[in-house]
């Protein structure tokens, strides 16, 4: 059994991570960066490390410093979280070549699923459906022409090494089509060093229902069901749930089947998630998968009871897995919600700064990971979220009242963010009916950002009452300190002058 | 001691008629509420007001007289209009014809994409510059009609947090 865990990581990611460590008697290590003395993670672990300057590629995306720091302190294992190294094969082959346990796949599941050909390639072998398209890379516009005439526009023109929406071309016209491949191939060749390009067929008001899957290195695969992701705003997930309220019975079993031979394809070991595209009349495609922990994955955890970090560490220690697929079952219902530093009334521009108030909502049915407190400045350097809440409940109806119950009692002041907006989602009808598809943020954009006055005039004007009384009370607090001789911090002079007061 | 306060589209006149402690009579205009206010939290007010209670959190925002203020079924934008801002005002509207728009970011970044060139003209609105920051890109628009006079920056340029970026006059 794995001892010693560094977790190459910060955030929310990182103290989750070190919970499930603490639960199982294992020590847990730290890293940061400079900006990140005071972060949560670093205080929460057992061991804290200092690896470099601010920017990420200086620091968390260092992986031969991260991997000298845990050779240094005796971790025999690295936790990578999600996102900075936690998908980047090269950083898996060193840490196993040094004698450290990757928490992770296989170093060559994770570069082949991370090519997007090969990944496609992989899975119409396996016989999981693909999104129709191209098996090859395209280089001119013959071939382009070709394939349009087989499946039709409209198409997408997509980067093999991409992701992240860049050297992606929408092309729903003939007259485009020469012109949007040379800007894919254009774009992909500055974002990534690699101007290769394929073509899929564009889906139409696609659901993005992902499938999380956990496999030992015995053969066993089982998967914890899905996660509909739909509710994006550029390409971001903002709110996921289980179950989808999309898909029926029979669908899920057979995405589910279709994701357990998409991980066996790849002979993948850990815990893993297959993104699938589902169309309006619930086709299904094979879209990519990520080889790591995925942000959502506490959904996953609160419905199957399964904790997926103990299960990962478990996996990474040769032991098999505990349960079979017949043994896990799918209880209530929940709902996430990312919650970030940002201005979602003002462009979503992202707002850091130092957190002068926080109160977390608590009560049945309500877990919160995050990683910031009072007192805490948000860096600049990272990632705009700042944590997760997550409701339970035993219907999707009493899931959404909880969250939205849970939304009002979050109170984050000193920076703006994200909850007002993630409150409006709630309350919309057609989420609330579970009638929504990736394309539901946009079309509901002007009612999401509407200063319609709810609730009547009182509410407004105690908001008035209370942002004049704030103001005034400000004032006469500055105007008593005028009259204040000295504003001094010296204790020893203040003691001085309360003697001497007291002898009058 | 009353003012002006700007929520949202509404300018509200706001006067206090009495205080003792935590009771007061606010009238906000031509509405009086006798209300039982107190600070619970930091930033956090409890109003009681006939037995109502209402929990308004209260976010400084960018200038001493701007706030962002939730209350439980609405977020608002609030900024107190005192004599002084009132003289500002009037100041800054006489200005806006011959003052330069300097468009910059209140934190480091990178710049993504610039849509527009030198001397060109520029609607109110549109975007000038877009910002990669914390892994998000933002847009900037041009806060008036215009045209742009100078453009310090260059598309992938590493920025500064309040470096002047674009000038629009």
């Amino acid at each position: 059994m794995i001892k010693k865990v560094l977790i190459a990581n910060r955030g929310e990611i990182a103290v989750r991570v070190i919970r499930s460590c603490r639960e199982m008697g294992i020590l847990s290590v730290a890293v940061y960066s400079d900006s990140d003395r005071r972060a949560k993670h670093v205080r929460y672990a057992d061991e804290a490390y200092h690896i470099g300057p601010s920017p990420s590629r200086e620091s968390y995306l260092n992986g031969d410093k991260i991997i000298e720091t845990a050779l240094k302190c005796g971790a025999d294992a690295i936790h990578p979280g999600y996102g900075f190294l936690s998908e980047n094969a090269e950083f898996a082959r060193k840490c196993l070549a040094a004698g450290l346990i990757f928490i992770g796949p296989d170093p060559n599941a994770i570069t082949t699923m991370g090519d997007k050909i090969t990944a496609r390639q992989t899975m119409i072998a396996a016989g999981v459906p693909v999104v129709p398209g191209t098996q090859q890379k395209v280089v001119d516009a013959d071939a382009v022409r070709k394939i349009v005439s087989e499946i039709g526009l409209p198409i997408i023109i997509k980067a093999s090494a991409g992701g992240g929406g860049k050297g992606m071309r929408l092309v729903r016209k003939e007259s485009d089509l020469i012109s949007a491949l040379k800007m894919a191939q254009s774009e992909a060749l500055s974002s990534f060093g690699d101007d290769t390009v394929y073509i899929e067929k564009y889906v139409e008001h696609p659901h993005h229902i992902e499938f999380q899957i956990l496999a030992d290195k015995f053969g066993n695969t089982v998967h914890l069901f899905e996660r509909e992701c739909s509710i994006q705003r550029r390409h971001q997930k903002m709110i996921e749930e289980t179950p989808s309220p999309f898909i029926t019975p029979e669908l899920r079993q057979q995405m589910g089947e279709a994701a357990v031979k998409a991980a066996q394809a790849v002979e993948y070991f850990g815990a893993g998630t297959i993104e699938f595209l589902v169309d309006a009349n619930r086709n299904f495609y094979f879209l990519e998968m990520n080889t790591r922990l995925q942000v959502e994955h506490p959904i996953t955890e609160r419905v199957t009871g399964i904790d997926l970090v103990k299960e990962q560490i478990r996996i990474a220690s040769n032991q098999p897995l505990s349960f079979k697929q017949e043994e896990v079952f799918q209880h209530g219902h929940a709902i996430e919600c990312r919650v970030s530093a940002e201005d979602p009334f003002n462009g979503f521009m992202p707002s850091p700064g130092l957190i002068r108030h926080i109160s977390e909502p608590n009560g049945l049915g309500i877990r919160t990971d995050g990683y910031v407190y009072e007192g805490y400045e948000i860096p600049i350097y990272y990632d705009p979220m700042i944590t997760k809440l997550i409701s339970w409940g035993r219907t999707r109806e009493e899931a959404i009242t909880r969250m939205k119950r849970a939304l009002y009692e979050y109170k984050i002041t000193g920076v703006k963010t994200s909850i007002r907006f993630l409150e409006r989602i709630m309350d919309n009808a057609d989420f609330r009916n579970g009638i929504y598809n990736t394309h539901f943020i946009d079309e509901h954009m002007d009612e999401l950002m509407s200063e319609a006055p709810r609730g009547g005039q009182i509410f407004e004007d105690m908001a008035v009452i209370a942002t004049y009384f704030d103001y005034i009370t400000k004032m006469e607090k500055v105007a008593m300190s005028d009259f204040t001789v000295t504003q001094s911090c010296d204790n020893w002079k203040t003691y001085g002058l309360k003697k001497n007061l007291q002898r009058i | 001691m009353g003012y002006e306060v700007r929520i949202g589209d509404r300018l509200a006149s706001v006067k206090l008629i009495k205080r003792d402690g935590q009771y007061a009579t606010i009238e906000v205009d031509g509405q009086q509420y006798d209300i039982d206010i107190a600070m619970v939290e930091n930033g956090v007010y409890s109003i009681l007001h006939n037995g109502r209670s209402f929990n308004i959190e209260i976010i400084p925002g960018d200038g001493p007289k701007n706030y962002f203020v939730n209350s439980y079924v609405n977020s608002h934008e609030v900024e107190i209009i005192d004599a002084q801002s009132r003289y500002m005002m009037s100041r800054k509207s006489a200005d806006d014809h011959s003052a330069d728009k300097i468009i910059s970011t209140p934190m480091p970044g990178r710049v993504v994409k610039i849509p527009v060139t030198e001397g060109e003209p520029v609607a109110k609105g549109a975007t000038v510059i877009t910002i990669s920051a914390m892994k998000m890109e933002s847009e900037y628009k041009s806060p008036i009609d215009g045209v742009i006079k100078k453009i310090h920056v260059a598309e992938g340029d590493n920025i500064n947090a309040n470096q002047p970026l674009i000038e629009i006059e």
